[in-house]
């Protein structure tokens, strides 16, 4: 039966029986990816359900940006920025500090669950933080399961 | 209570200006209870101006809607004032756009008028028939004083005011060039309550609220045009490339165009209710917005609309802002 | 067929028994507004409106409607729908709102037939419910129509007390009374009698008159007048008019995609709305609210009758209920037949 299904649908099929959830990762150029990449040459395991996107800075993400990931199918989304003070462009990470505590108080207060959005501070030499960090969010966002409140159904 | 005479004169002073355009004021409707904005050009139009506890509109949305079309050969930029009639809460909402630099402040002229609360039109209209002619409509210290053609009406202000008002701290203009009518003593204070039971519920009974309430969202985005605040050149919802929000009514984009209008006016929502007074399907706009308002009152010790020399919450950071929800 | 009466105690027997052929849209109460949709349980209908908040256009006219799916691959997959031939009922549609099907078919069906509309509008029944106490701004009086007009349903019912009288236009209706034959009586003369007076008081409620003789050649003479600035210099663009309009007929068609799948999908649009002319290159032909104001009087007063014969309003007074500004159409039609030239 499995035969019969594309590679890709044969996939969806399998995350269906067993629950990994998605993290998107939005990750600032200067510091946590460069922390990731660390993480990577150092050859540390951390899970493989996180989907990184390089952004310049963490303040260059925008609110709007969690609320697509979270509707296009992601479980979680994890923002990393540079530690307060190190900002590449000196104020973009207190600028992003700002706005995701505003933004987790109010899904919080719509009904989602505020710890599928977290922020860490991760610095460019913190690549087993990072693991941590992952393997961290990862077990969290697969104790609250997946994420169906405003996921688009695409059933045109 | 305002002395429509010398309201009206003083009215007409503005408008006579040589460097003023129009003066935007409240005249009676077309039906019913209504109010509607009136824009005066010359002391004729000033006769139809009138002010009483019926003028719940937000007028400061006038100056910021003027359209600044492209000019003609050797046509110099039109640099005269619009003065713009305010209460208390709308007059906040000035200082806001002032303090983001969205208009400068030598381009307007404001003439505040003290108020202690305006009627809700939908409550009244449920006390009222269909039928009811209208005459005039005054308040005194603790009624709504409501003269139609067969008697006068005498109800209590709490039956009839609208919500935000009861709760309102800033019943005098902040900002003003000319005050008419007396200080009135504020004695209200905000009441949290109401956001403060909604928080301790559960996740999924919040979510069932919203769900619902989001669900008869039409998507007519007469919440974003009312408020003064939205006045965004391309709102993010109309933006194709990328396409934010989808154009498709459906409970998950209503969902995100209410969340990221809510997010957008963070620190600039000053409550004067408007969104809530003409949203189509009655979808409880104000608990959002007040959420967040007493979140960054919390947080960020912010008060929007209050002092034209703070700057913008979003646009800067204290080095001790809370972070205990960062890893 | 003849006219009809059906005790009240007996129209949910009439809609269980119609229910298992036809998918009935009724009007339901909640939160205090009255929407009409689909119902299940005739307990749920509500006939205790003046008229519903929205037009009942969204059931023949979808908010948003899937034109065709299509799928990446090599060879790309579309998909149409299929147009189930589902037979429909509206029941308890106010005349002016089935009017206003009559107006918008004109368009639908004009040189190009819009498939998705035609085939829901060929495969409804109209059941109207004439308008005992008309609103306040009602005034389809003057718009050819009435609070028991029934020109455009199929079947007409009014509330007599504690009976419905039923009226029966066409086939169409006679078909689906058919249906349930043996709960109606034979009309009395009191009956008849408590009708006309129903009818003759409803008319002389309605107490809001436009003057619509001769406007489309009028508005022609005002065209570039400053009239149109400063009547629309209070409107703020929303869309509340246009959505709430059960004539308005505009739309956009968008497509919306996925990784690997999408649709091309029509949704309503308002003409209030800048986006709506702006051009690829920039340029927006109606730059100023002015300019989109004016657009929609003239399209309903002045375009639509040029090209279809008759005036795109049916006088049900939902745009001046819930415009935020008081821009009442009763108002401006009156004052710019006052404009001097």
């Amino acid at each position: 039966m499995l035969k019969n299904l594309t590679k890709w649908d044969q996939l969806k099929l399998m995350q269906k029986v067993n629950f990994e959830p998605n993290i998107v990762a939005f990750l600032c150029n200067w510091c946590s990816y460069a922390g990731a990449d660390l993480a990577g040459t150092s050859r540390m395991e951390y899970p493989p359900n996180v989907k990184i996107i390089r952004v310049m800075c963490s303040g260059r993400v925008n609110p709007m940006f969690v609320i697509n990931a979270l509707q296009e199918g992601a479980d979680g989304v994890l923002i990393g920025g540079c530690h307060p003070g190190d900002c590449h462009y000196v104020q973009g990470n207190y600028f992003a500090r700002r706005r995701m505590a505003v933004l987790k108080k109010l899904l919080d207060y719509i009904g989602f669950d505020e710890r599928r959005v977290r922020m860490t501070w991760v610095s460019a030499a913190e690549g087993k933080k990072f693991a941590d960090v992952i393997k961290e969010v990862t077990e969290d966002i697969r104790k609250l399961g997946p994420m169906q409140k405003i996921r688009r159904k695409n059933n045109w | 209570m305002v002395d429509r005479k010398k309201l009206q004169d003083e009215v007409t002073r503005v408008v006579e200006r040589d460097d003023v355009n129009y003066v935007v004021g409240w005249e009676k409707g077309t039906y019913g209870f209504q109010m509607t904005p009136l824009f005066m050009f010359s002391s004729d139009d000033v006769n139809k101006l009138s002010f009483n506890p019926l003028c719940v509109h937000n007028l400061t949305v006038f100056p910021m809607l003027e359209e600044k079309l492209p000019l003609r050969k050797g046509a110099k930029e039109d640099t005269n004032k619009i003065g713009v009639i305010v209460k208390g809460c709308d007059s906040r909402a000035i200082v806001q756009i002032i303090q983001e630099k969205g208009i400068e402040r030598e381009r307007l002229v404001i003439i505040g008028i003290p108020c202690s609360g305006v009627i809700d039109p939908k409550k009244i209209n449920k006390n009222f028939s269909d039928k009811t002619k209208v005459l005039e409509v005054t308040d005194d210290d603790k009624n709504f004083i409501i003269k139609t053609d067969s008697k006068t009406h005498k109800i209590p202000k709490d039956e009839l005011m609208m919500d935000k008002c009861k709760t309102c701290e800033y019943p005098n203009p902040i900002i003003f060039d000319v005050l008419i009518g007396d200080e009135i003593k504020n004695s209200k204070k905000t009441d949290n309550k109401e956001i403060e039971t909604f928080e301790k519920k559960n996740l999924e009974d919040k979510w069932k609220f919203w769900e619902d309430q989001f669900e008869k969202c039409i998507r007519c985005y007469a919440c974003r045009n009312v408020c003064p605040l939205c006045y965004c050149k391309e709102c993010m919802v109309d933006q194709l490339n990328p396409q934010w929000v989808r154009r498709s009514v459906n409970v998950s984009e209503n969902t995100a165009w209410n969340i990221m209008r809510a997010f957008h006016l963070a620190g600039r929502c000053i409550d004067c209710g408007e969104c809530e007074r003409v949203c189509p399907a009655d979808i409880p706009l104000r608990k959002l917005n007040k959420k967040i308002e007493k979140d960054i009152l919390e947080l960020f010790d912010y008060k929007p609309g209050v002092n034209v020399e703070d700057k913008p919450l979003l646009s800067m950071f204290k080095p001790d802002d809370p972070e205990e929800f960062i890893l | 067929m003849e006219d009809l009466i059906l005790p009240k105690n007996k129209l949910s027997d009439y809609i269980n028994k119609i229910k298992s052929d036809y998918t009935i849209f009724a009007p339901i109460k909640k939160d205090e507004l009255t929407y009409y949709s689909q119902i299940e349980n005739p307990s749920d209908i509500s006939l205790d409106f003046i008229n519903s908040k929205y037009p009942p256009k969204s059931i023949l006219f979808n908010q948003t409607e899937t034109l065709f799916k299509f799928k990446h691959g090599l060879k790309a997959e579309i998909s149409f729908k299929e147009f189930k031939n589902s037979k429909n009922v509206i029941f308890g549609i106010r005349p002016c709102d089935a009017k206003s099907f009559f107006i918008v078919d004109k368009l639908f069906k004009d040189d190009y037939v819009d498939p998705y509309y035609s085939s829901k509008r060929e495969n409804t029944v109209l059941i109207g419910l004439s308008c005992n106490l008309p609103g306040k701004n009602c005034f389809c009086t003057s718009m050819d129509g009435g609070p028991a007009n029934a020109e455009d349903v199929d079947i007409l019912f009014t509330d007599i007390g504690d009976k419905f009288y039923i009226e029966i236009k066409n086939i169409k209706g006679e078909n689906l009374i058919k249906i349930g034959e043996n709960l109606f009586n034979k009309p009395k003369d009191q009956d008849k009698n408590k009708l006309k007076q129903i009818k003759k008081k409803a008319e002389e409620t309605i107490s809001r008159k436009m003057n619509t003789t001769g406007i489309v050649d009028e508005l022609d003479n005002i065209f570039d007048n400053r009239f149109w600035k400063d009547i629309s210099m209070k409107c703020i663009g929303c869309g509340i008019c246009t959505y709430g309009c059960p004539t308005c007929h505009c739309f956009d068609i968008l497509d919306e995609t996925s990784l690997r799948e999408g649709a091309r999908v029509r949704v309503w649009d308002t003409c209030m709305n800048p986006e709506y002319t702006i051009h690829a290159s920039g340029h927006n032909p109606r730059p100023a609210r002015m300019n989109r104001t004016r657009n929609r009087v003239y399209h309903k007063f002045n375009y639509y009758p040029k090209n279809y014969n008759v005036i795109a309003c049916v006088g049900c007074g939902r745009c001046i209920n819930e415009c935020p500004v008081n821009i009442d159409i009763i108002d401006v039609i009156t004052k710019a037949r006052e404009v001097k030239t």
